[in-house]
């Protein structure tokens, strides 16, 4: 491990903001979950592809959304608070930066998602179950929810480092990261562009693919998991040539 | 147009030792951002050794020289060489030059000791390290609270400790006295000294000329941009002429 992830990842540790970003997503996801689990028509558990949708798919949102504000923080915070120029006077090759913040957001970005899908797939199996609900979810499906729930989670954990390390302001990085995965991607998945256009080849569409979320619509998970690896991937190539090009203040 | 106010070099003395490259070396360095000249042509040395005292009025161009010298900011000509490379080029550059730009260079949520901590895994420093730069500003007692829990003087000192973790040759401060009370002063004063009689170097940057006048050896005076004098103390401030009377002879004054 080189001397700059180590140093990523006890900045990740030795602050709260992730143990923060860790809490107000355990919360959301319990509420979510359970709203849903308790509060919606029986009718609308009725199949497999019914219940991802309805409820299971939500550690899939969440996960993801919460390790891209990390990403993006673990960058934005450092220009925030100024540590950016201590930082690069010890790393001067500032590629080597953000190629550390990508990898140490990725990690803990993995536990993000981990935590995510299994508190779905727990509490969501739970609601059910109290209501005497049949699950439609095998072991497979539970195992690809939480796995793909971590790497999606992952995946946009460097999309977030490579959004704020463009952006560099960290309130306008974080309010883009959430309208774009809870609002903009909605409408156009969902409601403008029709899912089986180019809607499910965004990034929040891909993440959700990835855990085998409605089949008929989104992309295969492998297929969902390679395009959002590209997505990863230009996007921390675009956060290291900003951050390599531009002067600290 | 002021001339710079320059000495001759003495002659070298005979040394069968190769001479050591010179600590800093800024050749032609200038600085545009759209119309402005932040900073403007400017050339210099720093010998190992000396206390150089970098003074100008807000605005002069002091940190954006520093900036260029250290990496963070690219400059649009000329070139500034740290131990004979570019900054960004030199090898575990905090073991040679240690740095503080900004007072408050701390996430206001990390422990001092944290802070320090985490330039020490970049920089591959020991953590024993950390605990004797603490010592060192003493801030031993201190270094599990929270920076936001600290005084100015504080943070000034926790920004001394990180720039001193890898037991630096050169050590750069941007207006290290802000937020010093009169015994902090002193004894940064008297820290300086020490530091650059090991022959190791600083190069401190102020615009209050009393602190700097007993620390330093030799003065860089910049306006605007451009360098207006470089020499020793003792010759720039001679006779009946105070460094004060140097300075707001050379340098612009604010508009009122």
């Amino acid at each position: 491990m080189s001397a700059a992830l180590r140093a990523e990842l006890f900045k990740q540790r030795s602050t709260r903001t992730v143990l923060g970003l860790l809490a107000a997503m355990l919360g959301l996801v319990l509420l979510v979950v359970l709203l849903h689990g308790l509060g919606l028509g029986a009718g609308n558990f009725d199949s497999t592809s019914n219940q991802r949708t309805a409820l299971f798919g939500w550690g899939e949102v969440f996960g993801p959304l919460f390790a891209a504000l990390l990403g993006a923080t673990s960058i934005t915070g450092e220009i925030r608070y100024g540590t950016i120029r201590p930082t690069f006077l010890v790393t001067p090759r500032r590629r080597r930066v953000v190629a550390a913040k990508v990898w140490a957001s990725m990690l803990v970005g993995a536990g993000f998602g981990l935590v995510a899908g299994a508190v779905t797939a727990v509490v969501g199996t739970a609601a059910l179950s109290a209501r005497g609900i049949d699950v439609r979810l095998d072991a497979g499906d539970y195992a690809l929810m939480v796995l793909g729930a971590a790497a999606a989670s992952a995946l946009w954990a460097a999309i977030g480092v490579g959004v704020g390390a463009v952006v560099r302001n960290q309130v306008p990085a974080l309010v883009g990261i959430v309208v774009w995965l809870l609002f903009v991607e909605n409408l156009l998945v969902g409601d403008i562009a029709g899912a089986t256009g180019i809607g499910r080849l965004l990034p929040g569409a891909a993440a959700k693919a990835i855990s085998g979320q409605d089949p008929d619509t989104l992309l295969a998970p492998a297929v969902g998991l390679v395009l959002l690896a590209l997505y990863a991937a230009g996007a921390a190539w675009a956060g290291s040539l900003a951050t390599s090009r531009r002067d600290v203040d | 147009m002021t001339d710079p106010v320059t000495t001759t070099p003495a002659p070298p003395p005979r040394d069968p030792m190769p001479p050591r490259d010179p600590a800093v070396r800024v050749t032609s360095l200038t600085k545009r951002y759209g119309g402005l000249v932040a900073v403007d042509d400017l050339t210099f040395l720093l010998e190992a050794g000396t206390v150089t005292g970098f003074l100008g009025p807000n605005g002069a161009g002091k940190t954006t020289t520093l900036r260029l010298m250290l990496g963070l900011a690219e400059p649009t000509d000329g070139e500034a060489l740290v131990f004979g490379r570019p900054y960004r080029e030199l090898d575990q550059p905090a073991r040679r030059v240690g740095a503080v730009l900004e007072s408050n260079d701390f996430h206001p949520g990390r422990s001092g000791g944290d802070h320090l901590q985490t330039l020490a895994l970049a920089a591959e420093i020991p953590p024993s390290r950390v605990d004797e730069v603490l010592e060192l500003v003493e801030l031993a007692a201190s270094a599990d609270r929270r920076v936001k829990t600290y005084s100015l003087g504080m943070r000034q000192r926790l920004g001394l400790a990180a720039a001193l973790l890898g037991d630096p040759e050169l050590l750069v401060l941007d207006e290290p006295t802000n937020g010093l009370d009169p015994a902090g002063v002193h004894w940064l004063r008297g820290f300086l000294r020490s530091f650059a009689e090991e022959g190791r170097t600083v190069l401190v940057s102020s615009h209050l000329l009393a602190e700097v006048a007993q620390a330093v050896d030799q003065v860089m005076i910049i306006d605007r941009g451009r360098l207006v004098a470089n020499a020793r103390l003792d010759e720039l401030a001679r006779g009946d002429q105070t460094l004060e009377d140097v300075y707001l002879g050379l340098t612009t004054k604010a508009a009122l």
